[in-house]
């Protein structure tokens, strides 16, 4: 025997009021089978049946109140109860009639409540919204910048200002020289190279104890240089970072850079490829002097596809020396000098020349340069 | 000092009023034998007779009505809806009525009259049961707004509302009603009303909420800790009028601004904090104010609930994309 107490057929109804039976007494019913009609104070619903079995008591007849939780059918039926089925005060108060309310054993930490805001506060930069866009972009610490705008407000203008004077930030002390002509110009060229360029210097030395003393190692190592461009032309070219393209040359037009007082310069040997030895010693000769007496005409100065620079009559045995772009690879030449060389089992006294050859390295692979340079060396050997 | 829930502070709150000050009746749908529809009212017909605790008809403008004029009358009328959904009957009353007595009697009458209702989803309830227009009444002049998010503040706020002359939309978070417990002393003391709660100091971010919203707001903030990212959180607590000073100051701060509120994002509370921020705080901000709020829909019946109401993860999510302008 199972009683079906009434449940609550709305929110938090107390009772319903029985308007007909579907079923009588001796009946057998299905689950879910329709029972009886009931009112509530907001709707008129038919309960179905919770059990399958025989109805053996229906707890009240037509027009009857019955309180919810208040026994309603009592059934014949071998189901288990489902846990709606005890009376009202047995079943435990959920908190709702609708709807599940989660809850836990959960402490509220409430911690350190502040009413309102907390007493210390940093002030913050203010500034204007374009103002903080420049800054971004601009790499510019907002807590650097000056406001001039209303309220101490930082307006872009001071963020501008900051950068100008950040760019003249080095003070120098006392007198100072402002750079002119060639020295300027280097700088600018230098400062250009260090920027765009990618540069990686190879050194070597060059075993030249087998030339003839008083060769004209200039000019030979023009020569060699020359020569080596056919076998690996890629060191003969001009390069464009920003549109990545390349142009590589059949002539060669060497930069040889010159020291003088004055700031470097490099003179540029047109076809270096077409002249002979004596026309290049005469060529080299006269730029040394039209440099020095600063009447080298400009066209000289432009064009070079490669360069030398023969530091070494100066001092200095190894550099690494400074493309000046679009070129992409200048060879240094340092001081010569007397070494112990082993030849064979025995030690000799030879002699070589330190030999640095930078490269871009955008425009150029280190085995295209290697290559190039073993081609130098070998060439600078040459015996006519 | 026991540990009680947040209903049960309500509760408290009540109790310690009715004793109190013999002025205050409680009123609404089942609130007296039956103890209300979430036990809000739960013992206090037993305490305080059918007089004072009174069950009405299901019938909300009269619920309001009746409220209002016992309190033109001089009595403080505290009136429970069932849930939110349920209090738009009653909108008539509230705003013709409530909202303008003291401006209407060009102040010869007030009226201390509190409306508490449950809102907000997460409770698995019908979609009428679960929403969250806590706008339209901050929308509405002559209204205060007030919204609980812990125990404490659910006691030290409802006796602030009961003893207001003006009245008190009094919101309770019906998903925190039994989250979780808090040690409260029922010495009737009250908070103060009209001004934010700074739960969590922080320097990056300031996360501003109200409500249920408060503790998926405090749990993104500790998450974020963990991460790196310092949050400050601030409970607005009553969103009618709105404590900018305290948010304003925390932008002052931090910079940047994440709002979170369950309701829709449409025209919601968030939005007006939003504009204010703007308007005030334009020069301090890092970053664009960022809303995470519930979605431009009905609420969605149970199974979609947890996917409505604003995440965790989405909180997080939020930071994360204004973290990236420095």
């Amino acid at each position: 025997m199972k009683i079906f107490y009434l449940p609550d057929l709305g929110e938090g109804l107390a009772e319903a009021e029985v308007r007909e039976w579907y079923v009588k007494e001796g009946d057998m019913v299905k689950v879910d089978q329709p029972l009886v009609s009931m009112e509530t104070a907001k709707a008129v619903v038919d309960v179905p049946s919770p059990y399958a079995g025989k109805i053996v008591q229906l707890h009240g007849k037509a027009n009857a109140i019955i309180k919810t939780g208040a026994p309603f059918i009592t059934f014949e039926t071998d189901e288990v109860p489902s846990h709606i089925n005890a009376p009202r005060d047995q079943v435990p108060d959920k908190g709702s009639v609708v709807g599940k309310l989660e809850t836990s054993e959960k402490k509220w930490d409430d911690g350190n409540v502040i009413i309102g805001a907390p007493k210390a506060k940093s002030i913050a930069v203010k500034a204007m919204p374009a103002a903080r866009v420049l800054a971004n972009q601009l790499n510019v610490d907002l807590s650097l910048v000056k406001p001039t705008g209303p309220q101490g407000l930082i307006t872009p203008d001071d963020v501008k200002q900051l950068i100008n004077q950040q760019s003249h930030s080095t003070q120098l002390p006392g007198q100072t020289e402002a750079l002119h002509g060639v020295r300027r110009a280097m700088a600018q060229v230098m400062a250009l190279s260090h920027r765009e360029v990618v540069p990686v210097t190879i050194i070597e030395d060059a075993d030249i104890t087998e030339l003839p003393p008083k060769s004209d190692i200039s000019v030979r190592l023009i020569k060699a240089i020359v020569a080596a461009t056919k076998e690996e032309p890629s060191l003969n070219a001009w390069f464009d970072g920003k549109s990545l393209e390349r142009k590589l040359f059949n002539e060669v037009h060497l930069g040889l850079a010159v020291d003088t007082a004055e700031g470097l310069f490099v003179p540029v040997i047109k076809n270096a490829e077409s002249h002979s030895e004596q026309e290049l010693r005469q060529i080299i000769d006269d730029y040394k002097k039209s440099v020095s007496t600063r009447s080298v005409s400009p066209t000289d100065l432009q064009g070079a596809t490669i360069s030398l620079s023969n530091f070494g009559m100066i001092a200095g045995r190894y550099a690494t020396p400074i493309i000046v772009p679009p070129a992409v690879a200048i060879l240094g030449c340092g001081r010569s000098r007397e070494v112990a060389i082993p030849r064979q089992g025995q030690i000799i006294i030879g002699r070589i020349m330190p030999l640095s050859l930078t490269f871009d390295h955008r425009a150029v692979t280190g085995g295209e340069a290697t290559h190039f340079l073993g081609s130098v060396i070998r060439h600078l050997l040459e015996r006519k | 000092m026991t540990e009680i829930t947040l209903v049960e502070a309500v509760n408290q709150a009540l109790a310690y009023e009715m004793e109190a000050n013999p002025d205050v009746i409680v009123m609404g749908e089942d609130v007296a034998k039956d103890g209300g529809v979430f036990r809000a009212t739960v013992g206090l017909v037993d305490k305080f007779g059918p007089e004072r605790v009174l069950d009405t008809p299901l019938a909300e403008s009269m619920i309001a009505g009746l409220a209002i004029g016992m309190a033109a009358r001089g009595l403080k009328p505290v009136a429970e809806f069932q849930f939110m959904g349920f209090i738009y009957p009653a909108i008539d009353q509230i705003i013709n009525h409530a909202a303008r007595l003291r401006n209407r009697t060009r102040g010869r009458l007030s009226c201390p009259v509190v409306f508490r209702t449950p809102f907000g989803a997460g409770i698995h309830a019908p979609e009428h049961h679960s929403e969250s227009t806590e706008a339209m009444f901050a929308h509405t002049p002559g209204l205060r707004v007030v919204i609980p998010s812990s125990p404490a503040r659910a006691y030290g706020l409802l006796l602030a509302s009961i003893r207001d002359p003006d009245p008190v939309v009094f919101l309770e978070p019906s998903r925190l009603y039994r989250f979780a417990k808090q040690e409260v002393a029922n010495d009737g003391k009250a908070l103060p009303l009209d001004v934010c709660f700074t739960l969590r100091m922080g320097d990056d971010v300031t996360l501003v909420t109200w409500g249920a919203m408060v503790k998926e707001t405090l749990a993104a903030a500790s998450a974020l800790h963990d991460q790196g990212i310092s949050a400050e959180v601030i409970d607005v607590a009553t969103i009618k009028p709105l404590d900018m000073d305290t948010i304003l100051a925390s932008l002052e701060k931090t910079g940047r601004c994440v709002i979170v509120h369950e309701a829709p994002l449409t025209c919601g509370v968030g939005a007006e904090i939003a504009a204010q921020v703007v308007e005030k705080a334009l020069f301090s901000l890092k970053a664009p104010p960022e809303r995470v709020t519930g979605f431009d829909t009905i609420v969605p019946y149970a199974k979609l609930e947890k996917y409505y109401i604003p995440s965790e993860k989405r909180i997080i999510e939020a930071v994360h994309r204004i973290m990236e302008f420095t």
